[in-house]
């Protein structure tokens, strides 16, 4: 194989002479984590209000929940990106359009919202799913009780449908992590992007990949762990595989 | 022809099977039966070895069955199985259902199968509904077909594992039928079942087990007549009640 | 704010945003799907046998590919690629290939991970009677997975398998980070050297949302008439 092997490029200093590559890379994961959390508080408040209005008994308001999800839901992701950063700013009034294209740090903001919207369609889905997977007689006995509507979303449904969903919402957040990297095409500077100019630089490419890798792998280990122990906590006793009742009727 | 001989088997820790020992001559039908959870439905699986033991051994016409040498699919292929839950194949017709192993396994061809399953159709009394699914049929005519798919391949002996415990009281009968026509003509057959009225017409043995023991093995009329151990007294009496 | 839209552009440009670009994504998504699925059967089958180390090494893949973001996955191939061509050629440097088999390699080694996750799924659910059916009847191992267990998985797992290919096609689009010229790819050619962004990103937004939606409501349509049938 013709390649040379330099597993010590990683602590040889960057072209800009202050960081080394691996303070690069890690510079870009902490793009990334930024990039993914923000994204993340977005998608779960926009997700779960959409999930509770497609759960609604008002026709209008679960047809407008169905269209959100469906929009967002059949764009790809790269092209949300485009136009969000590209689009938006010439359809908006020109003095806008001109302080969108100029902010600082418009790949980042651009990202973030991309990315929370487009998953917050997917939260959504997981949302309705939890909460129509619960027996229709939870719903009966909040409002009996005398709670209104929102009440009993509030402290009936919506508790029980986070605890089934705890499993595809961790599968959410990861991929919102992964989903982070289609946002080095508008420019973010996070760790897929950090790794490949890493590459174009030293031309040590499969160690700059290979470090790219091993720090995706790291971040997903802790997430897993820190769902598996979040489930862990909020388990409710005598629930098997939440909303099974362990005894069987 | 079917010996079981000291067989011992455990999940995990738990011992399911405990130095069970029978035999089963040609043309013998033997019935099993015990309290659930006493090992019947596990040990009948091992003799076909869809169940692994762990001690033991169990011999099938001379072939060894726990021996990790034996082609396991060749003596399961000489042994038919019927089912507590029929297993049909439901994405395949009645008739691919009874020629699918005579071709795949016996590697006969497919005018010969297909001829040998409407005639063991017709002889279970199902020779109209060859071209339907299962999912059309009743549990009984199912179980029914079931029993025909097991023939199909000319077996040397039969194991039935509670064959009519999945069925609607009204069409326990039918099958019921079938098997005791299966038993007068010589075959071979192991039959794990709850059917105590099944067991007086046809079988030359019970064997009662409980808590993974063969607690007695007696001949039919000494098993009904006078048991000896006190386990088996006591579980006549309460099957007996019905 | 409309004012200066130049819908001429998208007219002009259709013969070659769909005759070259939609081409190479339709045939990528296809192509890609087919052997992303046998992959992942293969894949399914080895993480639930008993080969010793076998199900691991499967499982470690799988693992490792859904660990990754796409990106990174495409990148990753389009380097390897040419390696591993001059390593299984036997030739004396890395071996040019063209864009759309390096593409192809990866979307499909990707994509056979999840379907990999889907198959096990479909293969776990079918009760263990049936199994045991088969093996009763003296079926061997390949037999009975090939006549009766991969064809009920099949079956069930069919919305499913469909939902990730309607994805997968949306996913093709990332292989703009390598200048490959998909669908998007030949949109955002043609935005970008004729200055008109918004026309041709506001149309390929529009026809990913028309194919996708379409594929999507079929799906349902066939999930409800499985539905029926059982």
């Amino acid at each position: 194989m013709n390649y040379n092997w330099n597993w010590g490029i990683f602590f040889q200093l960057s072209p800009d002479g202050t960081y080394t590559y691996l303070q690069l890379l890690l510079f870009g994961a902490g793009w990334t984590l930024a990039t993914a959390l923000l994204a993340w508080a977005i998608a779960l408040s926009v997700g779960t209000v959409i999930g509770m209005i497609r759960t609604s008994p008002i026709p209008w308001l679960v047809s407008l929940g169905n269209a959100y999800v469906e929009l967002f839901r059949n764009i790809p992701l790269l092209v949300q990106m485009f136009l969000w950063y590209f689009v938006l700013p010439e359809v908006m009034p020109q003095a806008i359009g001109d302080w969108l294209k100029q902010s600082s740090n418009a790949s980042f903001y651009n990202a973030v919202i991309c990315l929370g919207l487009y998953t917050s369609a997917r939260v959504a889905e997981q949302v309705k799913a939890g909460i129509l997977s619960l027996r229709s007689g939870q719903r009966m006995a909040g409002l009996a009780m005398g709670l209104t509507l929102p009440q009993t979303y509030r402290y009936v449904l919506l508790p029980m449908a986070f605890r089934i969903i705890l499993p595809p919402l961790s599968s959410e957040f990861l991929n919102i992590i992964k989903n982070s990297s289609v946002a080095l095409t508008i420019g973010l500077i996070e760790l897929t992007a950090a790794a490949r100019s890493m590459a174009e630089f030293s031309f040590q490419v499969f160690e700059a990949f290979t470090g790219a890798t091993v720090i995706y792998i790291i971040i997903n280990i802790v997430v897993v762990s820190g769902m598996r122990w979040l489930e862990r906590r909020v388990a409710v006793p005598g629930f098997i595989s939440m909303g099974q009742p362990a005894v069987a009727h | 022809m079917i010996t079981i001989d000291n067989v011992s088997k455990w999940y995990g820790k738990i011992q399911v099977l405990k130095n069970c020992s029978a035999d089963v001559a040609k043309g013998e039908v033997v019935v099993v039966c015990g309290p659930s959870g006493s090992g019947k439905s596990t040990l009948i699986k091992c003799v076909n070895a869809l169940e692994p033991f762990q001690e033991g051994t169990i011999t099938v016409d001379g072939v060894s069955v726990g021996d990790p040498k034996t082609n396991l699919p060749k003596v399961r292929a000489r042994i038919g199985m019927v089912f507590q839950h029929f297993e049909l194949f439901p994405h395949i017709s009645v008739k691919r259902n009874l020629t699918l192993a005579q071709i795949k396994v016996l590697g006969r061809d497919p005018k010969s199968a297909a001829e040998k399953g409407m005639k063991l159709l017709e002889r279970v009394g199902l020779g109209a509904h060859a071209d339907k699914y299962p999912g059309q049929l009743s549990g009984g005519q199912q179980q029914r077909v079931a029993i025909a798919r097991a023939l199909a391949m000319d077996p040397i002996a039969m194991l039935f594992d509670e064959p009519t415990s999945a069925l609607d009281p009204e069409m326990i009968n039918e099958v019921l039928d079938v098997m005791v026509a299966l038993a007068k003509e010589g075959m071979t057959m192991i039959v794990v079942t709850h059917e105590m009225g099944f067991a007086r017409k046809v079988a030359n043995r019970v064997v009662f087990m409980d808590k993974g023991e063969i607690v007695e093995d007696a001949p039919t009329a000494e098993f009904f007549g006078k048991p000896r151990s006190e386990r088996a007294q006591l579980f006549l009496s309460k099957i007996l009640q019905h | 704010m409309f004012s200066n839209i130049d819908w001429n552009v998208i007219i002009r440009s259709l013969p070659y945003l769909f005759f070259d670009g939609m081409r190479f994504t339709i045939m990528l998504t296809l192509m890609a799907t087919a052997g992303g699925v046998v992959i992942g059967t293969l894949l399914a089958m080895a993480r639930l046998s008993n080969i010793p180390g076998l199900s691991h090494i499967a499982g470690a893949y799988v693992n490792l590919i859904r660990s990754m973001p796409l990106v990174l996955v495409i990148f990753w191939f389009y380097f390897l690629v040419p390696y591993i061509g001059q390593w299984l050629t036997g030739a004396s440097r890395p071996i040019q290939v063209g864009a759309f088999l390096s593409a192809l390699v990866t979307f499909t080694l990707f994509e056979a991970a999840y379907f990999c996750e889907i198959m096990r799924a479909g293969i776990q659910s079918i009760p263990r009677g049936q199994v045991q059916a088969a093996q009763a009847l003296g079926m061997s191992y390949w037999t009975g997975m090939a006549e009766i267990i991969l064809p009920q998985a099949f079956r069930n797992m069919l919305p499913v398998l469909l939902t990730q290919t309607i994805i997968l096609f949306q996913d093709t689009s990332l292989v703009y980070v390598i200048s490959v010229t998909d669908f998007l790819g030949a949109a955002s050619k043609i935005a970008q050297r004729d200055g008109r962004l918004v026309e041709m990103y506001l149309f390929a937004a529009i026809v990913y949302f028309v194919i996708s939606l379409a594929a999507s409501y079929a799906v349902r349509h066939l999930q409800n008439r499985i539905a029926i049938i059982r």
